[in-house]
């Protein structure tokens, strides 16, 4: 599946993988988030930190009659508050998204998929 | 509270200083931020999140030092807002954490919290990003650490803290280009050394002044124009047109007929114009706006005084110019990554420039190019890091003697076939490191299954095969696998060998024999014979090889 922009000159088709990808990038750069996970780690392992070329597994990019939802499986750190951090990575998201793709989102839901203690 | 020990009660003033500091900045705060949404909101963020801490330590009014730094701590994790305010709770969860449960603190121990302060928020980030209040606090936190072993007055400490906490914060835009482009500096770190202003205020018991900030009216106008030419690309986007900036002189005659309000004043602004920044004490004001109507903007100020240092600019004509001019700069720097590859024909030239590769050796079965052409090439190249992909076995030696001839770190993927070197260029990644990028690019490679057709200059035979002259010859991956005299013939049955049920994407390179009817009869052929495949047709214009194929 792919996002279709049309503009005078012809057709600019992006891949969700595209989105997927500077959405995640964005993701693990905003505080409190150590990971990207799979979105189903029973049969990816459990919590299981994705590297960069996978991201995909973690987040989903849905088109719903011209609406564009991403739903993101992330893992953050053990003591942040986690509906901020949650809030930081939407907001980041949909700015970083806008700029580049100039693409609004019109949800970014996060899934928290695991909390990660850090050792002292 | 002596210089050398503060108890539970210091530290409170302290927190409560440093939170009353921040309430009275944060609107300037705000202004600055541009980084990592600029959204304006730092500022209010770090206060409600600093507000909700103090709050705690308030209620607790403990003489116990490690017990008014958890209070803090736990008040700043429940009200953490935004970006900032969560970096701040972590900041202080692991300065309560190095408080270690003492009664009172000393230089050593202060020194000892904000090192763990810093070593808890740089745990909690993925990749940390450096030029913003992380980075503040890691510098002020070294500083600590480093005069502790010598020094045993907290005001000394603190003072010194508070001034690397400056230094760091002015360094910001070096190590965060947004920062630099925009002209200010990091928000959240303006806020950190806000908070540790109230802290040294407290510990030497005066009073800050309401908005004592260093923070240039000019930073702040950077940050709003940064944030206005976010929003449009186009110039005929700008909704106001120009930047006006003026200072009022209050005059008490004209005050006293209308009195100066803030609030007021800034409301009326608005609804002429966007960007705005209003800043006054009782002598003056100054204020930014973009508007379609200065002249109205500028009759405002002057209902409260004389009009001093004006500055009106129009932005459209200066968004034109900065679009004509970056259309024109162009980069002669350094690459970081370049691709040297060999191949013959016109076609495979153009295809291979246009997947990325920097120069194309002309050369290939009958004509190997040497060590020097090669040598020659990453020199033109004119990159840090060369791949080189020599497309032919016979060219891959002398690629292995260019690659350590040369001067810049070079790399050979041994690529033995075009479509090799076609499938290793399109698993290059710019951002991954040389090696890196030589294991994907060999590693794919070896998935490409790589067939040709040509034909035999004289009478042969090759593992028991005989062949004419003249006759055609379908080899995949250097073994002969069909032979005919006819070309069509022997393309067939070379693809019958290479296509497997696996097998997803047929790409046809043709060469400078075949014609345009050759080519569409065999692809209407390929594409009845073998209907999930996908194909994929290129002009390779190839001398020798009619027909190249890579199947995946």
């Amino acid at each position: 599946m792919s996002i279709e922009i049309n503009t005078k000159d012809g057709q600019v088709t992006i891949t969700n993988d595209v989105i997927a990808t500077i959405a995640g990038g964005t993701a693990v750069e905003c505080y409190g988030i150590v990971g990207m996970a799979s979105k189903s780690q029973i049969r990816d392992g459990i919590a299981e930190i994705l590297r960069k070329e996978n991201y995909s597994r973690g987040i989903i990019v849905r088109q719903e009659d011209d609406k564009l939802h991403i739903d993101m499986y992330i893992i953050v750190s053990y003591g942040t508050k986690i509906s901020e951090v949650a809030s930081n990575v939407q907001s980041q998201v949909k700015y970083t998204l806008n700029k580049s793709l100039g693409l609004n989102i019109d949800s970014v839901n996060i899934y928290i998929q695991g909390v990660r203690v850090a050792k002292d | 509270m002596t210089a050398e020990k503060i108890d539970g009660v210091a530290l409170t003033n302290m927190i409560l200083a440093g939170a009353h500091h921040l309430t009275n900045n944060a609107k300037k705060i705000d202004a600055l931020n541009v980084f990592p949404v600029p959204d304006g909101d730092t500022g209010t963020n770090m206060n409600l999140s600093m507000t909700s801490g103090a709050n705690e330590v308030k209620k607790l009014k403990s003489e116990h030092a490690a017990d008014v730094a958890n209070a803090f701590s736990k008040g700043l994790l429940m009200g953490a807002r935004g970006n900032s305010g969560v970096i701040l709770s972590q900041i202080f969860r692991g300065f309560a954490k190095g408080m270690d449960n003492k009664e009172t603190v000393t230089v050593k121990d202060l020194a000892a919290c904000f090192d763990s302060g810093v070593k808890t928020a740089y745990k909690a980030v993925m990749k940390p990003v450096e030029g913003t209040i992380l980075t503040v606090a890691k510098d002020a936190a070294k500083e600590a650490i480093k005069l502790a072993e010598t020094e045993n007055n907290l005001i000394v400490l603190m003072e010194k803290v508070l001034a690397e906490a400056k230094a760091s914060l002015k360094r910001t835009p070096d190590l965060l280009p947004v920062l630099k482009e925009v002209g200010v500096v990091d928000s959240g770190g303006q806020g950190l050394v806000t908070i540790y202003e109230g802290f040294l205020a407290a510990l030497k018991g005066e009073e800050l002044p309401e908005s004592s900030l260093e923070l240039e009216m000019e930073e702040m106008v950077n940050a709003e124009h940064h944030r206005v030419t976010q929003d449009f690309m186009n110039t005929s986007d700008i909704v106001f047109g120009y930047c006006t900036e003026f200072m009022v002189k209050f005059e008490s005659d004209k005050l006293a007929e209308n009195p100066y309000d803030e609030e007021a004043f800034r409301q009326e602004l608005s609804e002429i114009g966007d960007s705005l920044l209003v800043v006054s004490d009782d002598e003056i004001v100054k204020v930014h706006v973009h508007s379609e109507t200065p002249g109205t903007c500028l009759s405002l100020g002057q209902r409260y005084g004389s009009l001093i240092n004006m500055k009106i600019e129009n932005m459209r004509e200066q968004h034109i110019a900065l679009v004509g001019e970056s259309e024109k700069a162009v980069s002669k720097e350094l690459e970081e990554y370049a691709i040297v590859t060999v191949a013959m024909g016109k076609g495979l030239k153009a295809l291979f420039e246009s997947l990325g590769a920097s120069v194309v050796i002309e050369g290939g079965q009958t004509m190997n190019p040497s060590t020097k052409d090669i040598t020659d090439a990453i020199n033109k190249a004119n990159a840090r890091n060369v791949i080189i992909l020599p497309n032919n076995k016979n060219i891959r030696m002398a690629a292995d003697q260019a690659a350590e001839l040369a001067e810049v770190d070079a790399v050979v993927v041994p690529t033995t076939t075009i479509p090799q070197g076609i499938t290793a260029m399109l698993a290059f990644h710019p951002e991954a490191d040389i090696l890196a990028n030589k294991e994907a690019m060999d590693e794919a490679r070896r998935q490409v299954k790589t067939g040709q057709v040509t034909y035999a200059v004289r009478d042969t035979q090759i593992e028991g095969i005989p062949i004419k002259n003249g006759n055609f010859m379908g080899i995949e991956d250097g073994k002969i696998k069909a032979t005919h005299q006819d070309k069509a013939e022997t393309t067939k049955l070379l693809l019958q060998e290479m296509i497997s049920e696996d097998s997803e994407i047929l790409t046809i390179l043709y060469g400078e024999d075949v014609d345009k009817k050759e080519i569409d009869t065999l692809v209407a052929y390929i594409e009845d014979a073998y209907e999930d495949l996908e194909i994929e047709v290129h002009h390779g214009d190839q001398p020798i090889y009619s027909y190249i194929f890579s199947v995946e």
